[in-house]
C-alpha cells in the first residue's frame, strides 16, 4: 500500500458509531485506507457494510447520533498539500473543516433531487458553494456557474441557472451536481453512489464526464458503490467491505482476478454476466442474508456465510488486516492464520 | 357472449400470451377544465407473444413503457387500444383489454405479479400469514385452515420458515421480503407472472439467491414469466426472449442470446455497450450516447431514435421504421439494420 507520506487521504483504524434507542450501530469498525493524488479509489460492499458513513465521517457530515469514535483521518491541507490535519480531530464547523469541506472535498450523492434545494434556483445554491469558497461577486459567481455547467455538458446553462433543478432530467440533475461539486477544484472527490438512480446510457455517460474531469484536474475520486462493473471501470484501486470492516484491498486487477478473501471470491462470482455464459444455469449464491448491524456475528463478520468457515477460529476472533503480497491486504485467517 | 369470445385464437397453440397493437396513451391535461392538449404516448403500437413456461425480459431505460406494457397486460390499468389475449385455464383464450366484472377477477387468479420495492409493496400491519393469504382470501379459496397450510407451503417453498407467518415484514430483509412478495404471487397457481424489476433493489449476494428461486419456481410449475428490467446481465441470465423497448415502441424483438451477440438495432447495441463491465481488463469501446431520451409527448420526427443514433441518415429523419423480422424471430424497427454492422457483447 502507499507511503502515507505520499498519500492524500489517509485513513487509519476509522470507527464510527451511531447510538440509538436499540443500542450502539457499529457502521464502521477498524477500517483503513490511503487514496493517493489523482487516483480513483472503489468503495465496494452491499448495504450495511459502511461505505457511506466513510465518505460521511472523512466530510465531517455524519448526523446527530452519529460519531467517530477512533482512529484518525490524515488529509494533506492547503493549497500546496502543505500542512496535514487529522480531520477526525478537527472540530466539525471550525474554520478548517469549513474550508475542506466543499473546497478540498467535495461530495456527490446518490439522489441529486433530494439533496438540491427545489425551492432555490440551481444559480443560487450554486453561488451559495462558489461564494463560501471564493472571494467574488455575485456577477462573477454567475460566470462561474454558468461556465461549469457548460463544461460538465448541460446545454443552455444561461438558462438552466435560472431555473430550479427539479425541471431537469435525472442525468442532468447529477451533471449539475457534479458541476456544483467541483466548483471549488477539489483535491478529492466522493461520489457516493454516483450513478445508482441513472438508466445504463446516462451512467456511460456520467462515468466518462468523471473521467474527463479528473484527467483535467487531477483529483482523486473516492467513488462509493455497489456495482462491480463501475468499479471495474473507473477504479485503480478497491477497496472491499463487509458490516463495516475491511475485508480486503489491492489493485483492481488483484481485487477482479485474485481475490483472497473468500467474500470478495463470492461476491463475484455472484453476479450474471453480461457477456458471456447462457441463460438457464444457476448462479452460485452466497447463502443467507447479511446481519442485521445489532446482530453482529461474533469472530469474522462473514463467517456465517463463509464457504470456508473454519470452526473454532473464525468464530471466536476477529480477524487481523494484514498485507499479502506486495499491494493487497486482506483480512482472513485462510491467509494469516489463526493463532496470532 | 360466451360464444364471441370463443372465436378468438392464439396464433400459436404454444402461446400463453399474445399482445397485439397494444396502446396506452395518457393525456395530458390542463387548467380548470381539464382541456387535453396532448398525449404521452407511454405505449405505441406493441405486439409481441409469450410462450407457455418462458421468459421474456422487457428492457429499456426509465420512461420506454416497460412498466405501462406490463401494467396493462395485468389490466392493472385500461389500455387505450389493441389486444392482450391470454389462453386462460377457466375461460379459454380471451381478451385481456375486455374483460370486466366477474370474468375478469377470475382470469386475475391466473396472472399475478411481484413488484420491484419489498418495502412498500408490502403492508407493514399485516402478518405473513395475513399477505400471503390475502388473495386467496379475496378468492374466496379455502377454508382458514386450508390457508393457513397452504401459507406454510408457499413460505417453505420460497425458503422461509413457515414457523415466521405470525410475524411482521419489518423482521425481514430485502431479499425476504422478496421472498413473501413472491409466495403472495403463487398462492392462487398462476400460469403467468409479471416480475417488475424483482432484484433491482437487492444487494448483489441476495440478488443471486433471488434470481435462482425465481428459476427453480418456475421449472417446478410450469410459470411463464414477463420479466421487467433495466439491468441486461440480469436479463441475460434469466430470460429467454428479450424485446428492448424505445419511448414506447420495440426496437428489438428476439432471442436473448441472438439479440445479445448480435444486436440488429443501433439502440440495442448502444445499451449493451453501456454496461459496465465486472472485469478491468475488459477495455470495451464505448458508444456513448449523447443527449437524452425522447419525450413520449413530444417525439421527434421519423424514428425516435434518430437524433441519438450514429448511423442516422435522411430517412430515419423523415419515416417512422416498421417492426421488421429479419430472421426467424428476430425482428428489429430501423431502417439500416440490414447494412449496418454492429457489435454484441
Amino acid at each position: 500500500m502507499q507511503n502515507t507520506n505520499t498519500s492524500l487521504l489517509s485513513v487509519k483504524n476509522l470507527s464510527t458509531h451511531f447510538s440509538t434507542d436499540e443500542g450502539t450501530v457499529r457502521a464502521v469498525e477498524d477500517v483503513s485506507f490511503d487514496i493517493a493524488p489523482g487516483q480513483t479509489i472503489g468503495v465496494v460492499g452491499e448495504s450495511g457494510c459502511g461505505k457511506s458513513t466513510i465518505g460521511r465521517s472523512i466530510l465531517g457530515i455524519l448526523d446527530r447520533n452519529g460519531s467517530i469514535v477512533n482512529g484518525e483521518v490524515k488529509w494533506k491541507f492547503g493549497a500546496d498539500s502543505g500542512t496535514e490535519v487529522d480531520i477526525a480531530k478537527l472540530k466539525q464547523n471550525g474554520s478548517e473543516m469549513q474550508q475542506i469541506r466543499g473546497g478540498e472535498i467535495a461530495l456527490v450523492f446518490q439522489e441529486p433531487m433530494s439533496s438540491f434545494s427545489p425551492v432555490h434556483t440551481l444559480g443560487n445554491q450554486m453561488r451559495e458553494m462558489i461564494q463560501l469558497h471564493q472571494k467574488v461577486g455575485k456577477k462573477e459567481a454567475t460566470e462561474i456557474a454558468i461556465g461549469l455547467l457548460k463544461q460538465v455538458g448541460i446545454p443552455r446553462p444561461e438558462q438552466r441557472i435560472e431555473g430550479y433543478v427539479w425541471q431537469l432530467s435525472g442525468g442532468l440533475r447529477q451533471r449539475a451536481m457534479i458541476a456544483m461539486a467541483i466548483s471549488n477544484r477539489p483535491k478529492l472527490l466522493i461520489a457516493d453512489e454516483p450513478t445508482t438512480s441513472l438508466d445504463v446510457t446516462t451512467q456511460a455517460q456520467i462515468l466518462d464526464l468523471l473521467r474527463g474531469l479528473q484527467e483535467q484536474y487531477g483529483m482523486a475520486i473516492m467513488l462509493i458503490t455497489h456495482n462491480l462493473g463501475v468499479v471495474a471501470e473507473m477504479a485503480d484501486e478497491v477497496v472491499v467491505l463487509y458490516l463495516g470492516r475491511n475485508v480486503e484491498t489491492g489493485s483492481v486487477d488483484d481485487i477482479f482476478h485474485q481475490p483472497k478473501h473468500p467474500y470478495t471470491q463470492a461476491l463475484l462470482k455472484s453476479i450474471p454476466s453480461v457477456s458471456g455464459a447462457a441463460e438457464g444455469g444457476r448462479l452460485p449464491a452466497i447463502a443467507g442474508t447479511i446481519p442485521h448491524p445489532f446482530n453482529r456475528p461474533p469472530g469474522c463478520p462473514f463467517h456465517n456465510r463463509c464457504l470456508e468457515f473454519m470452526e473454532g477460529v473464525c468464530d471466536v476472533k476477529q480477524p487481523q488486516f494484514l498485507p499479502i503480497g506486495d499491494n493487497q491486504k486482506v483480512s482472513c485467517f485462510l491467509h494469516h492464520g489463526g493463532e496470532e | 357472449m360466451v360464444l364471441k369470445e370463443n372465436t378468438i385464437q392464439l396464433n400459436n397453440p404454444d402461446n400463453l400470451l399474445e399482445v397485439r397493437n397494444l396502446k396506452k396513451f395518457f393525456p395530458i391535461q390542463t387548467g380548470f377544465l381539464k382541456r387535453v392538449i396532448g398525449h404521452v404516448r407511454a405505449v405505441d403500437n406493441i405486439s409481441f407473444s409469450a410462450k407457455r413456461g418462458e421468459t421474456i425480459a422487457l428492457v429499456g431505460e426509465s420512461g420506454c413503457g416497460k412498466t405501462t406494457t406490463a401494467r396493462s397486460i395485468l389490466r392493472a390499468i385500461a389500455p387505450t387500444s389493441g389486444q392482450v389475449l391470454f389462453g386462460s385455464k377457466e375461460l379459454g383464450v380471451v381478451d385481456v383489454a375486455k374483460l370486466n366484472g366477474r370474468r375478469l377477477r377470475t382470469l386475475r387468479r391466473e396472472m399475478q405479479m411481484v413488484f420491484q420495492d419489498p418495502f412498500t409493496s408490502l403492508n407493514p400491519r399485516m402478518t405473513l400469514l395475513n399477505l400471503v393469504s390475502e388473495p386467496m382470501l379475496v378468492n374466496g379459496v379455502g377454508t382458514h385452515s386450508e390457508r393457513v397450510d397452504r401459507v406454510a407451503e408457499l413460505l417453505r417453498l420460497v425458503g422461509l420458515r413457515p414457523e415466521y407467518m405470525r410475524r411482521f415484514p419489518h423482521a425481514f430483509s430485502g431479499g425476504e421480503r422478496q421472498r413473501i412478495g413472491i409466495a403472495r404471487a403463487l398462492a392462487l397457481n398462476p400460469s403467468m407472472v409479471v416480475l417488475d424489476e424483482p432484484v433491482s433493489s437487492l444487494d448483489v449476494s441476495v440478488q443471486a439467491q433471488v434470481l435462482n428461486l425465481l428459476m427453480d419456481l418456475q421449472d417446478e410449475f410450469k410459470l411463464t414469466y414477463i420479466f421487467v428490467a433495466h439491468d441486461l446481465s440480469v436479463v441475460r441470465h434469466i430470460s429467454k426472449r428479450t424485446i428492448v423497448m424505445y419511448v414506447g415502441k420495440i426496437a428489438e424483438d428476439a432471442e436473448t442470446e441472438e439479440l445479445f451477440n448480435s444486436p440488429k438495432h443501433p439502440y440495442t447495441a448502444a445499451l449493451l455497450s453501456s454496461v459496465p463491465i465486472p472485469d478491468p481488463r475488459r477495455k470495451t469501446q464505448r458508444v456513448v450516447l449523447g443527449g437524452d431520451v425522447a419525450n413520449p409527448a413530444d417525439p421527434p420526427s421519423g424514428c425516435y431514435f434518430q437524433p441519438r443514433c450514429s448511423f442516422s441518415e435522411e430517412i430515419c429523419r423523415t419515416t417512422a421504421p416498421r417492426l421488421d423480422e429479419l430472421s426467424s424471430g428476430h425482428s428489429a424497427s430501423c431502417h439500416r439494420s440490414r447494412e449496418v454492422e454492429l457489435k454484441g457483447i
